[in-house]
């Protein structure tokens, strides 16, 4: 069931560096192009999925809210001089962040971009 | 009596003021309400002048006149002359703080219709805050609400949940509901002005979204007020006397329900003195209702 998994991790850098590999693949011939379209479902799902499951930390953001949106079960959020604390408790500052999260199924997961 | 008056004189729907106290307008007292808008000192700056009653004659000079609500006027002996009588008060009490009515002044038999035509006067220096007002707009125009909702700032549309967009601006900080018939409830504002110029605001980036919409059909539907009377209330008595109007059940809700008729506002009212006032359409009808009740939980004040 791709299409219960959104794709915008394929814009992530792992994302990125995948796509570009499979594009490799493809160009020598090594892959077919049905092939990589799989690969990458798989990956959306993966880390979707991984994202819920596996990954424990945890960060604070404080910011203040400049716009929100709710459209199609997508939120987003821009957030104007942003901090960030990690767990190490390093703090992160930015100026702008905006964040899109979203709903999946009965998972839930939230994406940063 | 000259209506020199700006705008918003349109909502006082009463053309001929015929309250049945003398209310003494001393010109400094118009001070006192200046923090709330336009729409009472109107009603103050008309007061001298539109006072025609009977009773007018019992103050005769008493307009310049600081008069002070611890003393007993002759216009005080009547039964109603509470909430009107300590007119001055309100310059004084804004600085004194908790107000303490004169015993003398509890009337034995309150009679709240009678009061509907009264002017806005402020009971012991009380005059309710505006909390909420909720207006309707007709924008005219079909709306595409995932276009609002994808091209909007601060708007939420979740149509399994609720057939609307939702969208907020922070000033006037106030929150829209836009309906795809391009009818739309405006809640959160403060004052009635500020109820206008967020609608209008609404209409404003709805058309700026590409939509032809209009602003018509503003319609102020409801206008909720609080404030405290700052002594506290035997809700039992008042229940009981009241019966009529009244609706006390503890066990589901702390605060008495009080359904008055002229005007058609329902007022909670709690043990601790504090009063919400809500259902009326122009503010006029919260500070009359509010003028009316205080008769009447003076009389139930607990000892």
């Amino acid at each position: 069931m791709a299409s219960a998994y959104y794709e915008f991790y394929r814009g992530s850098s792992i994302g990125m560096a995948l796509t570009d590999s499979l594009d490799e693949l493809i160009t020598s011939g090594s892959i077919t192009p049905q092939l990589a379209m799989k690969v990458l479902q798989q990956f959306d799902k993966s880390l979707a999925d991984t994202i819920v499951k596996q990954v424990k930390v945890k960060s604070t953001l404080k910011g203040h809210l400049s716009t929100y949106r709710l459209c199609d079960d997508v939120w987003t959020f821009i957030i104007k001089n942003a901090q960030f604390k990690m767990e190490s408790n390093e703090i992160v500052h930015t100026q702008k962040i905006k964040i899109v999260a979203c709903k999946n199924g009965d998972a839930i997961e939230s994406g940063k971009r | 009596m000259s209506f020199a008056l700006p705008a918003r004189q349109v909502t006082f729907g009463r053309p001929a003021h015929v309250p049945p106290q003398p209310q003494p307008q001393p010109p400094h007292a118009a001070q006192v309400y200046s923090a709330n808008g336009l729409g009472i000192q109107q009603h103050q700056t008309q007061n001298p002048y539109a006072l025609p009653g009977p009773s007018s004659l019992a103050l005769p000079g008493s307009v310049p006149a600081p008069t002070y609500p611890s003393q007993p006027q002759p216009a005080q002996a009547k039964p109603l002359s509470p909430p009107t009588a300590p007119v001055s008060a309100a310059a004084i009490n804004a600085l004194a703080g908790p107000s303490t009515p004169a015993p003398s002044a509890v009337p034995a038999t309150p009679a709240p219709l009678t009061l509907e035509q009264q002017h806005i006067t402020a009971v012991e220096g009380i005059v309710p805050t505006l909390q909420n007002i909720v207006a309707t707009v007709n924008l005219d125009c079909r709306l595409d609400l995932k276009t609002i909702a994808l091209h909007a700032r601060n708007a939420e549309y979740n149509p399994k949940r609720f057939a609307a967009v939702i969208m907020r601006i922070r000033d006037p900080k106030t929150t829209a509901l836009i309906f795809a018939s391009g009818k739309m409830v405006v809640t959160g504002a403060k004052s009635e002005d500020d109820s206008r110029l967020a609608s209008r605001k609404y209409a404003r980036i709805v058309q700026k979204l590409g939509f032809d919409a209009k602003f018509s059909e503003f319609k102020i539907q409801n206008i909720v007020g609080s404030c405290d009377v700052k002594f506290p209330i035997r809700l039992e008595g008042l229940a009981y006397s009241h019966g009529q109007f009244s609706s006390y059940e503890p066990e589901l809700f702390p605060g008495l329900i009080y359904r008055m008729i002229k005007p058609k506002v329902v007022l909670l009212i709690f043990v601790s003195g504090k009063i919400v006032l809500t259902g009326a359409k122009v503010r006029e009808e919260i500070y009359t209702a509010f003028n009316t009740i205080y008769t009447v939980l003076c009389e139930f004040r607990k000892p």
